[in-house]
């Protein structure tokens, strides 16, 4: 199988802001993962186990203390590989004075999508997460909700080979997790390979090929849903038995 | 890369143009520069000095009051709201992102500047001056010019401010101390102690000298700084001074973490 994210041996330290730098925070450490082309692949784990650290150290938000992290055969770096990924922040947020069509405009620019198709993609992918209709609208005027599908939109808007997604059901309401579950497993179905982090294990069992639990910045466990099904019933079980296990 | 710039700045500038606190400050500006229709009425046959000099004091104060607010509005979105993170893992370098940022702050400063200079020149032709003075004009221009410093300035400050009110209040700082060295080395020289000249001296050549762009003051003045070879060197001063604070802040901002 191919694959398309490797990391290894990937640690975190975080140092304090004071003068002397002495005191120290492990975000992550050691961890050594592969997600294959194809997959969505799920990190579970409990509030400060170190989810977004990681998401935010293999997209170079963040710099590793030491390890390494190769995604699409290149590294974080290169612009070249940047160009092929996707990222939804937790709660995402735009400026409240822009027009829904502006934002998008500008991450398009960024990403060089040439100005003949830029327009057509734009439309496109605010037809996809439902925003078809308030392309004019100040973001001011979205919901939460809809601010999070903007962010979603601004995500795969250069039809991404890997998309990231930090708690993409954060804030949304029953039908936005129906919604964005179907785009994900759309965008998968077209062959795009998904990362994504959550605190919803029922979306997750419905979404996810295979999940990895962090806890207490270790990965613990990686397994196939299919696998965890058999095996404890439901992710809830699953989560319950593994999350904590890495908790000093 | 040329797009990515403009893209930022393009964004950038959009943002602050739209933002309702900088309107508001535009309107302020607007009404200060009118008010000197108002207050020439005191100074008897020198009304159009008064004018210029009390629109173009205006033109100052306010063009660094919207550098100061636009860096306010950026910062607090980049650090507090988190905007920036999902920007950067764009395919866009840090350096290019930075250009753009100073790029779309200085078009605002740049678009406040000439409303603000519209409406003084519209006062002044109605008190009877010349609107169209090429000394008017290159005062407004080294007015922009010295805050192109200050936005370069504030840019680097901001990498090392960790919060948005700290990075204002070195701002202002920079701005006050700007005014000042070139007194304070005279100062300096008068004590004639030289660890005191030399930490002045350091102050000198760090802090950028905004009483080079003050032009204003020369307006009226015989023996007035508006030779080619004086604006040729602030011209130049202030290209290389851009320069190398844009230099260091991108050097800084790739060090930067999200």
């Amino acid at each position: 199988m191919e694959s398309v994210l490797e990391i290894k041996d990937l640690t975190k330290i975080y140092r304090s802001l004071d003068f002397w730098k002495n005191d120290r925070t492990v975000g992550i450490e050691s961890i050594n993962l592969t997600v294959n082309k194809g997959e969505v692949f799920g990190l579970l784990g409990l509030n400060g186990a170190g989810k977004t650290t990681l998401m935010k150290v293999i997209l170079g938000l963040l710099k590793p203390t030491s390890g390494s992290v190769t995604m699409l055969g290149g590294s974080n770096d290169d612009i070249a590989v940047r160009a092929r990924i996707g990222y939804l922040s937790e709660l995402p947020y735009f400026p409240k004075y822009l027009k829904v069509h502006e934002v998008l405009d500008y991450f398009a620019e960024v990403l060089g999508i040439p100005g003949k198709i830029k327009d057509i993609r734009i439309n496109e992918v605010l037809e996809t997460v439902k925003l078809g209709k308030k392309s004019k609208i100040q973001v001011k005027n979205l919901s939460k909700g809809m601010q999070g599908r903007l962010g979603l939109a601004q995500a795969i808007i250069n039809d991404p080979d890997l998309l990231f997604l930090d708690e993409p059901m954060s804030g949304l309401d029953p039908l936005g997790y129906k919604e964005t579950r179907d785009i994900i497993l759309d965008l998968n179905k077209r062959g795009k390979t998904i990362f994504f982090n959550s605190h919803i294990l029922s979306e997750v069992e419905k979404i996810c090929t295979r999940v990895a639990v962090l806890s207490g910045g270790r990965l613990v466990d990686t397994q196939a849903v299919e696998n965890i099904m058999a095996k404890y019933g439901s992710m809830e079980n699953y989560f319950i038995e593994k999350a904590p296990a890495g908790v000093k | 890369m040329m797009r990515r710039i403009m893209a930022v700045a393009g964004y950038i500038f959009k943002q602050s143009f739209r933002n309702r606190i900088l309107n508001v400050l535009i309107i302020f500006a607007v009404f200060a520069i009118g008010f000197s229709l108002a207050i020439s009425e005191l100074a008897q046959e020198a009304e159009a000095k008064m004018v210029v000099d009390f629109g173009m004091f205006s033109i100052n104060i306010f063009a660094f009051l919207t550098l100061v607010l636009s860096m306010a509005v950026q910062l607090f979105e980049e650090t507090e709201l988190k905007t920036i993170s999902m920007i950067m893992v764009k395919p866009i370098r840090r350096y290019e992102y930075m250009i753009g940022k100073y790029l779309g702050i200085i078009a605002t400063v740049l678009m406040n500047i000439v409303l603000m200079l519209a409406v003084l020149m519209v006062i002044i032709a109605f008190r009877g001056g010349d609107p169209w003075d090429l000394r008017l004009l290159l005062a407004a221009l080294y007015s922009f010019m010295g805050v192109s410093i200050l936005a370069s300035t504030a840019l680097l400050l901001s990498m090392i401010a960790t919060t948005v009110p700290g990075c204002v209040i070195y701002l202002i700082f920079v701005y006050a101390l700007g005014h000042l060295t070139i007194h304070l080395k005279n100062l300096a020289a008068l004590t004639g102690n030289y660890i005191v000249k030399a930490v002045v001296d350091v102050i000198y050549y760090v802090v950028p000298n905004m009483e080079l762009f003050n032009l204003k003051d020369k307006i009226y003045s015989a023996a007035g700084l508006f030779t080619p070879g004086y604006l040729g060197l602030v011209s130049l001063y202030s290209v290389l001074y851009i320069i190398i604070t844009l230099t260091i802040t991108s050097i800084l901002f790739k060090k930067k973490e999200f």
